[in-house]
């Protein structure tokens, strides 16, 4: 319901603010360190590109206690607050919220999303705090094409290290790809724009009454634009720059992720349950770009905690996984260190036996996910075992590679999915 | 001489006769309400089968974790389990209320303690089982968060937990019975305050440098240096 | 009644702008004149101005609508003789308006004697009357004001083989003031006037009566010299009379011209008009804010001239190009309309006839600091015609009624010196005085009432401003104040209904009435004061403590 996400004093600020052609969003939690820049140049972004609209930033915050408001209020441009050397037509407005005292990321874009829809903003972006390297380019090509070309959604693409982001290269990505049937690139954004009709539509979506509307609506959010048949494209944006996150937050990234991806299996079966050939995403600028630094990455111990996993989670993997598969894991659990692989016809089938367990709610479904996560580590060890030498071509191989696996056994997905163990 | 033994044991017939004509009925009057009792539990048995399977019980018992319990202990799926239970005391209930009939004292009050007994022997299956679903989640969650978090021996983890609380269960269980309560009650307070203090013994003495550890690192301002070193990378 | 003596009556005036062709013609010939003027004055008197402003009237060549003058010390045949002019002054005196009357300083009409004389010969004695050069290269780099027109400041002379110097049109030479006997000349054909009972100047083209090498040749000291030494002469002989500046520059250039009160009494503040049009397009108070933040303060003896449009075109030159690009593509999408940077429109075209916005725009000009003046015609909504030639689309005959050439001559239609307006929409039958007076809820009736209301306190003229920036950015709010007197203006400048909250906490306790019904609104209290407005509507409220 909309009256938790908007408190009075948001309400009166989005009374002042008016009707709004462009909406820009900046959800925060104690980012002052980098949230400055990231404003400035939403801000320059604006002004370059949208001068003669009505434009406001909206920045819901978790409840920061280092100033992060602050900060984003003083890069607004009103009668009062002048920024030097810059003309401009008129009032760019910015509107500070706090929605509660813990931050959620799903909170947040609600929040957004419900300003958008009252101030009736024909598009709308958000944009990361975290993004040190944002350009005012950014909102030009998040919003151009929903402004001017009559786009939905804008997703992101990135220039990323091929070791970052196997949780969206080896399961997020193939797996939206393969069920939705569409090849879009990042499907779990933290900037991206949309229209004001996506926006209005997704608002009035069941995922916000359940647990993954705090942690997973992004996701949603994709599979919402591409379920609903509306017009997607994709920018690119630069590098990704990374959050201060830490592997061991891992739980937390995949509940964010691949909880809300099968959590929307149910709601959206209709969608994806048939067999449709994938579309490829319209694309401007660059599709995707690989950086291949050396990095140190201690394969080791990913194999060691996937194979303890496998060991002391056997009570609860049996409970999901089928019998094949659980003794394909076990036999790879006991592998010797060069021939430990985890091939990706066994991770795609164990993706989708999760998948059709998670949707039979064998046991709680949040341990379902968490106990993907040891699997998961192994996956990513023989990924970068695969790509350790590898040119970014052949790492973008063998992307696809993985994806037309998940192709390939989305049947078997179905079957699981009806039928019995 | 021969007349009266014929004439006492004539009368001692009699009476014995009259004794047994006079039970006769009310024994018969017992096995009827036996049979009509069996009946009766018997189709309470099958209503019962029936709604369980409907309400899917054999998945709820399964998610408790009670299934591979009872697996474990040869026992039939609880379901059934439970309709046979039901059947058991609804025809011993049938059955005492036929020995009731018969008007044997003493019997009477045995009688009156059974019936008294069954509400707080409903509640008691009513904590076990939430006790046994409760023991099954939450040794499961320890499990998984243990094995994500690099723990050694997730699964000494699990179990303990697991442990822990169906001893608990248990107590509370047989308390509510009111079955040497007072028994259970002195041997769980024993049991739990014993692993306590070993606890406390080991993580204090063996433990103290791993405190240390975690305290600096949960508290302090000191980033220490890995043991192993790696870059950082994000799955996302 | 008599004209009230007060040094700074000015400060309290309602200005009427008018250029007596276009006004009233009394004898037939199609050309307004002054006799027709004297008969007008009563409905001057009645719609509530307190001063006119007259357009030239001097004789001339009319190649620039009467700004090129060929004799200073007389009246265009035309328009009729200096008695005429003196009776309609005497006239307008008795009716307690005043007189202000042009004065171009800056050049003359090629046609005027002084020019004759100096371009005979090298030689002549009034050649340095004028600023003459041998070749074009002098100043170099200094604007060109008629961009649609001229393409250099210099115009080379047939006859005397030089080049003469001209900021404006090139049969307009700029006289040289650096020969005093051009100083003392001009100081006589304002004493002329001053003499007759003139009660003040609007001085042409200012910023450009001095030039030097390597400058703009606009605002020098050397300029502003010239004007305080005319300013002391007036001051010493003629007290109570006014000079009004003409010079479009920036707020903080225009600063000088009132030195610390030794120079004008007046100027014209043009930045902030095309900025109201600007934010009532934008519905965004951002530009009149910020253009009135910036402005300089100024002594006070002296005063702003504020106007909302007038006989020239609605000058975009002080706003930046982002701004002027915005303005064209909004007001202005038809190429015709545009001119010399600039949009040639009424107000009424502009605002496309919409009355709530015709309300708002003078609503503000009424309340906010300084002098208004209201261009001939307004006040009944008039229209324009943008295919007569440069700016003479704003210049066509009075509407008076819907009869015979609207009331404004008795000659044939066609010797008129400029149609009339035909049209449906702001034709004379549609638009003209006579049936405006019969409706209370006439624009020109509004207009009187707004013009009383305004009269009413001397807040709005002399008193002090400071804004509110209340969140809501669609509503413009300022409170005027002098001595006891507070004064609360609230525009909305949005074409929907808004919500505005006030912060007036600085008045907590006083009372707000409504100017215009007078009915009681709300005591201000310790929470914001909650507004809610119309499209484009206004209040004005006096606070009162009782």
């Amino acid at each position: 319901m909309e009256e938790s996400v908007l408190t009075d004093d948001l309400v009166r600020q989005l009374m002042n603010v008016g009707e709004v052609d462009i909406l820009v969003g900046l959800p925060t939690y104690n980012n002052v360190k980098t949230v400055v820049p990231v404003t400035q140049a939403i801000v320059a972004g604006l002004l370059k590109s949208f001068p003669r609209e009505r434009a406001a930033i909206i920045n819901p915050d978790g409840g920061s206690n280092d100033g992060t408001r602050e900060r984003v209020a003083e890069a607004s441009i009103s009668d009062v607050r002048h920024v030097a050397n810059l003309y401009t037509l008129r009032t760019l407005h910015s509107i500070s919220t706090q929605y509660s005292h813990t931050p959620s990321t799903g909170t947040a874009l609600r929040t957004i999303l419900a300003a958008a829809d009252l101030l009736r903003a024909k598009a709308c972006a958000v944009i990361s705090p975290e993004s040190t390297n944002a350009q005012p380019e950014w909102i030009e090509r998040l919003l151009r094409p929903i402004y001017s070309e009559n786009y939905d959604f804008v997703a992101p693409t990135y220039r990323r290290h091929k070791y970052e982001g196997v949780l969206l290269t080896n399961l997020v990505y193939p797996m939206t790809r393969a069920l939705y049937a569409r090849d879009l690139r990042e499907p779990y954004a933290s900037e991206f724009g949309f229209s004001g009709r996506l926006g209005g539509q997704f608002l009035g979506e069941e995922v916000w009454q359940h647990e993954v509307g705090r942690s997973g609506a992004e996701i949603s959010l994709s599979l919402s634009a591409i379920t609903g048949g509306y017009r997607i494209c994709q920018a690119f944006l630069g590098t990704k720059v990374l959050a201060d996150r830490r592997s061991s937050d891992l739980v937390g990234a995949m509940r964010q992720t691949v909880g809300a991806l099968y959590w929307s299996l149910e709601a959206r079966y209709s969608a994806w349950s048939n067999n449709s050939e994938v579309q490829p995403v319209p694309t401007l600028g660059k599709e995707y770009e690989v950086t291949l630094e050396p990095v140190r990455v201690n394969r080791k111990s990913l194999r060691d905690m996937f194979s303890s996993g496998v060991v002391e989670l056997d009570s609860v993997l049996r409970s999901i996984l089928s019998d094949s598969t659980m003794a394909d894991l076990q036999r790879l659990a006991k592998a010797q260190e060069d021939e430990f692989c985890y091939p990706e016809g066994l991770w795609a089938r164990t993706v989708y036996e999760f998948a059709a367990s998670y949707h039979k709610a064998v046991m709680n479904r949040d341990h379902i996910i968490q106990a993907l996560v040891p699997l998961y580590r192994g996956r990513m060890c023989t990924f970068m075992m695969e790509n350790r030498n590898a040119s970014a071509e052949q790492v973008e191989k063998n992307i696809e590679v993985v994806c037309r696996e998940f192709e390939r056994q989305k049947p078997y997905l179905l079957e699981r999915w009806n039928g019995g163990k | 001489m021969r007349d009266l033994v014929v004439n006492e044991l004539t009368q001692a017939w009699q009476e014995i006769a009259r004794g047994f004509a006079h039970l006769l009925p009310r024994l018969l009057v017992m096995i009827i309400i036996a049979f009509v009792g069996w009946a009766i539990a018997a189709l309470l048995r099958s209503i019962l089968r029936a709604i369980l399977r409907l309400a899917k019980f054999d998945r709820l018992s399964e998610s408790a974790g009670a299934t591979q319990f009872l697996h474990q202990a040869a026992l039939p799926s609880s379901s059934e389990l439970l309709a046979r239970f039901v059947f058991w005391v609804a025809w011993l209930g049938f059955i005492l209320l036929g020995v009731n009939v018969l008007g044997i004292v003493g019997l009477e009050d045995y009688v009156a303690r059974f019936f008294q007994l069954l509400p707080r022997l409903l509640v008691a299956l009513v904590i076990l089982f939430l006790g046994l679903a409760a023991a099954s989640f939450f040794s499961r969650a320890a499990l998984l968060a243990a094995v994500n978090a690099n723990v050694r021996s997730p699964r000494l983890v699990g179990l303990s937990i697991r442990s822990m609380l169906v001893i608990l269960t248990l107590a509370m269980a047989f308390e509510e019975l009111g079955v040497a309560d007072v028994t259970i009650l002195t041997a769980f307070g024993i049991v739990f305050g014993a692993l306590m203090l070993g606890l406390a013994i080991a993580f204090g003495l063996g433990g103290k440098d791993l405190a240390r550890e975690f305290l600096e690192r949960r508290f302090g301002t000191a980033q220490k240096e890995k043991e192993e070193k790696e870059d950082e990378l994000s799955p996302l | 009644m008599q004209v009230q003596p007060d040094a700074l009556w000015y400060k309290d005036a309602i200005i009427y702008q008018v250029h007596v062709r276009t006004f009233c013609d009394s004898n037939a010939d199609g050309i307004g004149d002054f006799r027709g003027l004297a008969q007008r004055l009563d409905y001057l008197q009645n719609v509530g101005i307190t001063a006119i402003w007259l357009m030239p009237f001097f004789p001339s060549p009319l190649r620039d609508d009467g700004y090129d003058i060929s004799d200073y010390q007389s009246v265009h045949p035309s328009y009729g003789t200096l008695d005429d002019f003196k009776s309609f002054l005497t006239g307008a005196h008795e009716r307690g308006m005043r007189v202000l009357i042009e004065m171009v300083l800056n050049h003359t009409s090629d046609q005027h004697p002084w020019f004759l004389e100096s371009r005979s010969s090298r030689d002549n004695p009034k050649r340095d009357w004028y600023v003459w050069n041998d070749t074009d290269t002098k100043y170099r780099g200094v604007r060109i004001i008629f961009l649609d027109t001229e393409m250099s400041n210099w115009a080379w002379d047939t006859i005397s083989k030089q080049y003469y110097w001209h900021r404006f049109f090139s049969h307009q030479p700029d006289l040289n003031y650096d020969n005093p006997a051009v100083r003392e000349e001009m100081w006589n054909v304002m004493k002329f006037w001053l003499e007759i009972g003139v009660d003040g100047f609007r001085l042409d083209a200012v910023p450009y009566l001095v030039e030097r090498e390597g400058t703009s040749c606009e605002n020098l000291p050397e300029t502003h010299a010239v004007i305080r030494e005319f300013r002391a002469r007036l001051d010493k002989e003629y007290p109570g009379r006014m000079l009004l500046a003409e010079a479009n520059q920036w707020p903080a250039d225009l600063r000088a011209y009132f030195a610390e009160g030794e120079e004008f009494h007046m100027a014209f503040h043009f930045p902030l008009m095309p900025r109201m049009f600007m934010g009532l397009k934008l519905e965004d108070r951002k530009p009149i804010s910020e253009i009135l933040q910036q402005t300089p303060a100024i002594p006070s003896s002296c005063q702003w001239a504020l106007f909302l449009r007038n006989h020239d075109e609605l000058t975009l030159e002080m706003v930046t190009d982002i701004e002027r690009d915005y303005m064209y593509d909004v007001y202005a999408r038809d190429k015709t309309m545009r001119l010399n940077l600039g949009i040639r429109r009424r107000l009424a075209p502009l605002l496309e006839n919409d009355r709530r916005r015709i309300e708002l725009m003078n609503g503000m000009l009424l309340s906010m600091p300084g002098t208004p003046i209201i261009y001939y015609g307004d006040e009944i909504g008039m229209g324009d015609n943008i295919y007569l030639g440069d700016r003479n689309g704003v210049r066509t005959p009075m509407q008076w009624n819907g009869g015979w050439n609207a009331g404004f001559s008795a000659a044939d239609p066609e010797s008129l010196y400029s149609p009339l307006i035909l049209n449906p929409v702001y034709g004379y039958q549609a638009v003209n005085v006579e049936s405006q007076k019969r409706s209370e809820h006439s624009l020109l009736s509004w207009t009187q009432r707004i013009i009383k209301v305004r009269r009413s306190s001397q807040v709005f003229g002399r008193g002090s401003i400071e804004f509110l920036y209340p969140a809501n950015h669609r509503v413009l709010a300022y409170v005027r104040q002098l001595g006891n007197d507070t004064v609360l203006v609230v525009n909305n400048l949005s074409s929907s209904a808004q919500a505005v909250e006030l912060d007036l906490r600085r008045y907590k306790g006083s009372i707000l009435i409504e100017m215009f019904g007078r009915n009681i609104f709300p005591r201000i209290g310790e929470l914001p004061y909650l507004l809610t407005m119309g499209p484009y509507q206004f209040y004005w409220f006096r606070l009162r403590r009782l």
